[in-house]
């Protein structure tokens, strides 16, 4: 434990230069844009010079970019920073908009592991049949097919010809416990409200997940293989133990790696959808960084990149220890 | 030698691989009685079957390989013959471990690196009945493991096999093997991933407790120094075939194969100090593609035209000592 102490340490103070080196990055491409962003935020052409000036004051303008930076984060950090678009306080905004993309993520990610690993199983176990052969083409199939054509076909399906699924709105039930509505909406047994916020995101996640389910399945059905293919598999079996048993030794050790991108994948579902969230008009954090660039936005913009940084971050770090639970040789 | 009550006899047994490239006739009609209580030896260069027809023994040869002919007559008791070739897999679950173990090469691989090496002998008693709860078995793992000379045996059945050196996981794994107390031990070249020396140790381990238990061995190894120590009687495989059996003394004594004689030149004599190891020109045949008549003419210093055109007959020089081989077939002694 007092390992597990000095890694966590260890891994917060990478944290922070992460997190500066990836909102740096964004800012600085921002920066350099040549535009006048005082003038666009004071609306264009017929801007009002005082009002121009006031806002080049308030967002150190005219200093150097590190300067410019620096002012940036120890504002959004304190919770002090504005939008000078929204004129509404940037950290406010985007965890409005978290419970959308939390709760997209969640339904997509289910269906990530529900659907993709129990793939991968079978197609493992039937390796190089038919059933085999469909997996893989389905997952080669799934992995490379381009999102907003993909969501377009599932839209006229679904929609348009069978309407099985809503496209507006934002069910949420009538109170809230802990702010994402489908979980509120199965704590007050609000069960019309839970169809409704199925209806409505089952097929987005769908259309989320779709990559990541093949991609999945063909990582477990190849892990899953090759811990058929280790030489304790013979042993357990020259030790006259039962099918359970064997299984239950290949299933963990093909676990290994998939728990590793397992975790990546849902930090990457997590950072934000951006086009699948406009596809489905779906107001998460992908679709509000869309909007901030188109609104010339940055400073919601950046403050979506360092919450998604912190975010993926940390799903790592989880990612990390539950590797070291699930394999004894990693130390760290 | 004890006696002469069988506890496996093997007949005409072949093993075949159905690879995409061919067919691999990895071992090819072979017949060998051991005895209980004995040790048998199976030598021979690398690739010529040995780990195929150990493990047809308990049928677990892996896939695409099959047993495609001959029997396998297990005497658990003596006078209650099984046939093996016949048994469900139900069947072959209760053989397997609880009356026929395996030492295998590479304890590091043979080892799952997830769980301890208490646990795995715990599920292994538990599953056969031996012990009624996990708890009881990671007792009997304390103590077995203090009879396979684990240092720290109370420590060590909490380990995982990355925290134990090779000699001491090949220790654990002989614990797990004899664990389910079997009447027949094969160990495949239980001591070759080893440090030179452990391999002794490891070896005294076995002995010890072969004879504590009245255990059956059979060993596979390429060191013939080890074959003089531990067997009773060897059997020489070459190509899928087994070449020549004798009673241990005889063998050294008399080799009349061959490849019998080369195999034992290619050991350097301990009491000769000879450093140069004269290794057996030419190589193992492709078992895909055989020679015609005796597998082993390519490289026969001896070889007749008879021997590249029909295959040698078994001629017994004495009830105990076989060898197949055209020299002989003349009831002519080496
Ligand atoms: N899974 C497999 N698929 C195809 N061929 C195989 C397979 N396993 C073994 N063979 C073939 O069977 C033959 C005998 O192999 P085996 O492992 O019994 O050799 P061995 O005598 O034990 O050699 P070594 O001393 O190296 O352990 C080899 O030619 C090998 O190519
Ligand atoms: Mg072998």
């Amino acid at each position: 434990m007092a390992d597990l102490k000095k890694f966590l340490v260890r891994r917060l103070i990478t944290f922070i230069p992460t997190l500066i080196g990836a909102t740096f990055l964004v800012f600085l491409v921002a920066v350099v844009v040549p535009a006048d962003p005082a003038r666009l935020w004071a609306g264009g052409e017929k801007a009002d010079p005082r009002v121009v000036e006031l806002l080049r004051k308030e967002y150190h303008l005219d200093e150097p970019i590190w300067v410019q930076y620096y002012y940036f984060m120890v504002n959004l950090i304190t919770n002090r920073m504005v939008s000078p678009v929204t004129h509404e306080n940037v950290w406010s905004t985007i965890l409005e908009r978290l419970p959308v993309t939390l709760q997209l993520a969640l339904f997509s990610f289910t269906l990530v592991v529900a659907v993709g690993v129990p793939l991968g199983i079978i197609a493992a176990l039937k390796r190089d049949t038919i059933v085999d052969y469909l997996i893989r083409a389905f997952a080669a199939i799934g992995m490379s097919m381009p999102i907003f054509w993909f969501a377009y076909i599932l839209i006229f399906v679904f929609y348009t010809n069978l309407g099985w699924t809503t496209l507006a709105g934002n069910p949420t039930p009538a109170k809230t416990i802990t702010g994402l509505p489908i979980l509120d909406a199965i704590l007050l047994g609000d069960w019309r409200t839970v169809c409704q916020i199925v209806e409505r995101f089952w097929l987005p996640s769908l259309v989320l997940a779709w990559p990541s389910i093949g991609f999945v399945a063909r990582l477990v059905r190849n892990s899953f293989l090759d811990a058929m293919s280790a030489d304790f598999v013979e042993y357990i079996i020259a030790r006259g133990l039962p099918k359970t048993t064997l299984y239950k030794h290949v299933l963990r050790n093909a676990l290994v790696p998939v728990v590793t991108v397992l975790g990546l994948i849902f930090g990457g579902l997590l950072a934000g959808a951006p086009i699948t969230e406009t596809i489905f008009a779906l107001p998460g954090i992908g679709m509000l960084m869309i909007q901030s660039i188109q609104n010339y936005d940055y400073l919601t913009l950046i403050g979506g990149v360092f919450f998604i940084g912190l975010i993926y971050l940390t799903i790592n770090l989880v990612v990390d220890i539950l590797y070291a639970i699930i394999d004894p040789r990693i130390r760290y | 030698m004890t006696g002469r009550d069988p506890i496996i006899v093997v007949r005409d047994l072949h093993v075949y691989f159905y690879t995409h490239a061919g067919i691999v006739r990895a071992v090819d009609g072979i017949s060998f009685t051991v005895y209980r209580g004995e040790t048998f030896c199976l030598v021979g260069e690398t690739g010529c079957g040995k780990s195929v027809t150990a493990k047809a023994l308990a049928r677990i040869v892996p896939p695409p390989g099959k047993i495609v002919k001959g029997e396998i007559i297990f005497y658990p008791e003596p006078g209650k013959p099984i046939d093996v070739t016949k048994l469900g897999e139900k069947e072959l679950e209760r053989i397997r471990g609880r009356l026929i173990a395996y030492v295998f090469q590479d304890p590091s691989a043979a080892l799952d690196p997830l769980y301890t090496v208490g646990y795995q002998l715990a599920e292994t008693v538990k599953h056969h009945g031996i012990v009624k709860s996990f708890k009881e078995g990671f007792q009997l793992a304390a103590k077995l493991f203090r009879k396979v000379l684990m240092p720290d045996a109370d420590e060590r059945v909490k380990a995982y096999p990355h925290e134990l050196s090779g000699g001491m996981k090949q220790r654990s794994v002989i614990a797990i093997s004899l664990s389910t107390e079997p009447k027949l031990l094969i160990a495949d070249e239980p001591t070759t991933a080893l440090d030179v020396t452990v391999q002794a140790q490891v070896m005294d381990v076995l002995k010890r407790l072969k004879e504590e238990k009245n255990l059956t061995l059979i060993l596979i190894t390429h060191n013939m120094g080890l074959v003089a120590e531990m067997c009773d009687r060897v059997a020489v495989m070459y190509a899928g075939k087994i070449v020549e059996e004798a009673p241990v003394d005889e063998l050294f004594k008399q080799p009349l194969h061959p490849y019998t004689k080369m195999l034992l030149q290619a050991v350097p004599d301990p009491s000769r100090r000879v450093e140069r190891l004269e290794s057996i020109p030419g190589s193992v045949p492709n078992p895909l593609n055989l020679p015609p008549g005796c597998r082993f003419h390519p490289r026969c210093p001896h070889a007749l035209k008879r021997c590249r055109e029909e295959e040698p007959p078994e001629v017994y020089v004495s009830p105990s000592h076989r060898v197949v081989c055209w020299l002989y077939a003349g009831g002519r002694r080496g």
